[in-house]
């Protein structure tokens, strides 16, 4: 195993995204925050609790998740992308490089960034709302899982993607109205059948609500659902990659 | 001194195909350790194909590769460690400096930062002052002399120089000339590809000729000159010949039809042009002017590719 290649890769990732902070990391920083300025302020006027907590408190498990599976996922899918792009990837190719070194440093790289939001998002939160934790543990865990999870799910986009158009394909299409429905700003429960139901089909629900649970101490589901569908999401996502990669499917001709 | 007996590469029945195109057909080629081995041909004729496959940018459709040895089916990244690439298009990472960039190199190859070694290399390709420079900031021909560095910090046993020169400056090919001489001499593999015959003349042992895929043949460049190469003597007098000199009818050159010019045309095992010379000016010829030129390898190139069978080994 190429030790110092992974970490030199892992490194220049996380050089390349802190090169330019008002984008990587400033811009969603802002965005997370109108979201919880704007959210939750004008619906905590109307809407006092949800599931037993202030409104204002109930929304930002979510939107820490919102950062993390936002920026990891850009991160990883837009480095590895543009590398293709720019013809740097030939630099990775021919190095001594398996698929387990380019995924521990372009995943390693994302998911730091992803996790530098979430924690920007969670400190502006916490100075609106108060700060409150209590499952540490379970907090780390889908903290981690879920900057891991979306980083490789980039990193996967990257390798398949040929244009921009496609390279924007999944964070809009898939990931916004996922996370969106995914009980960020509200609790599944309350909406109207079939919608309740339906919702249970997507797996951000159990993420955020996992997050919620470490954070604020309930939540809608176990935890254990929330982190076993993280668990095997992960698993799949990895072993998929993994074997793309090593394929050299899209990245060699 | 006994020659190394293992291959610096060793390709067997590799070939690739792209659907129903086959870019390379069972190509078998042996690279010496320490030798400068420039493959020739035109565009599209699979010299890029090859090159790629080796350092794992094209997926073979059949056959083995060894380097130094070791079966890149066997072990994918194990080798890699001696392998270096300048790639024919130019690529730049434009959020790091040249020397952050050189440093990235290293690391991906499983080396600690050596500054010392950067500066060498940077110096070597009159690039140092552009060493803090964002790449971005390079010209064109500066963004190929960085490509060239990032392809040698390693110190790679085994160097694939892929049309390194192109578009650039008389300045750089000449820096890269001496350059890959001091390489080679100290026991450096280049494998090299160019559109300026001029600089495999100048810088191959052996060449190896591929054509639509195949691979025509691999000789020692200075064997291959004198084979299929020829010198012409052109002699002009100063007074038209009535007929062909009793010389020149011996060497059989040829009289031009005002029978002012006489031309001889020298192959390998033909009588030296020296000879003719002497014998016409013996006979006391009017001469006025006498011009030689030599056939480079862009002629023999030229000749191989159309097919001259009659030299062909």
């Amino acid at each position: 195993m190429n030790v110092l290649g992974m970490q030199t890769l892992f490194a220049k990732e996380v050089r390349r995204f802190m090169r330019v902070p008002g984008q990587t990391v400033l811009s969603p920083l802002i965005s997370t925050t109108l979201y919880f300025i704007v959210f939750g302020y004008s619906i905590s006027g109307r809407v006092h609790e949800v599931e037993g907590h202030p409104y204002l408190h109930f929304i930002v498990p979510g939107l820490v998740f919102l950062g993390i599976a936002n920026n990891a996922f850009l991160n990883s899918s837009s480095s590895l992308f543009i590398t293709k792009i720019q013809g740097t990837v030939v630099d990775l190719l021919v190095a001594p490089l398996g698929p387990g070194e380019l995924m521990v440093g372009f995943i390693g790289g994302a998911m730091v960034r992803g996790l530098v939001v979430g924690l920007l998002t969670w400190i502006v939160a916490a100075v609106f709302s108060g700060f409150s934790l209590e499952h540490p543990l379970a907090t780390l865990y889908f903290l981690m899982l879920s900057s891991y999870v979306f980083s490789v799910l980039g990193m996967l986009a990257a390798v398949w993607a040929e244009k921009f158009e496609q390279i924007n394909f999944f964070p809009t299409f898939v990931m916004l109205p996922l996370t969106f429905l995914g009980g960020v700003f509200y609790s599944v429960r309350e909406l109207p059948s079939p919608w309740n139901h339906i919702s249970l089909f997507n797996p951000m629900v159990y993420m955020v609500e996992g997050l919620r649970y470490g954070m604020l101490g309930s939540s809608l589901f176990s935890p254990l659902v929330g982190g076993a569908i993280l668990a095997l999401t992960a698993a799949v996502a990895t072993g998929v990659t993994y074997a793309v990669l090593r394929s050299g499917y899209k990245m060699k001709a | 001194m006994s020659e190394p007996t293992t291959p610096a590469l060793e390709l067997k029945g590799l070939s690739k195909a792209y659907g129903k195109f086959t870019a390379l057909h069972a190509v078998d080629l042996t690279i010496r350790p320490g030798e400068i081995f420039a493959l020739l041909g035109p565009n599209g004729a699979g010299k890029t194909t090859l090159i790629g496959s080796v350092c794992g940018l094209v997926k073979k459709s059949a056959g083995t590769m060894k380097v130094f040895g070791k079966d890149l089916d066997v072990d994918p990244t194990g080798p890699r460690y001696q392998v270096g690439l300048v790639p024919q298009e130019i690529n730049f990472d434009p959020f790091f400096s040249v020397a952050e960039s050189l440093r990235i190199q290293q690391g991906y190859y499983g080396q600690p930062r050596d500054d010392a070694r950067i500066d060498e290399v940077l110096t070597a390709l009159n690039l140092q002052a552009k060493k803090d420079s964002l790449t971005r900031a390079l010209s064109g021909g500066m963004k190929r002399r960085l490509l060239i560095a990032k392809a040698l910090v390693h110190r790679p046993k085994l160097v694939f120089l892929d049309e390194p020169t192109a578009g650039v400056d008389v300045e750089l090919r000449r820096d890269l000339w001496t350059y890959v001489k001091k390489i080679a001499s100290e026991g450096t593999t280049i494998v090299l590809t160019t559109h300026y015959l001029e600089e495999a003349e100048e810088l191959a042992d052996r060449v190896g000729i591929i054509n639509e895929g195949k691979l025509l043949m691999t000789e020692d460049k200075a064997a291959l000159l004198r084979r299929f190469g020829e010198k012409r003597l052109v002699v002009t007098f100063s007074e038209p010949q009535a007929a062909m000199p009793a010389a020149g009818a011996r060497f059989a050159a040829s009289l031009s039809a005002d029978g002012r010019t006489l031309t001889y045309v020298e192959r390998d095992n033909c009588a030296p042009s020296g000879e003719l010379l002497r014998s016409l000016y013996a006979d006391g010829l009017p001469i006025s002017e006498v011009e030689t030129r030599r056939s480079r390898l862009e002629d023999v190139l030229i000749e191989i590719l159309r097919g001259r069978p009659s030299q062909a080994a």
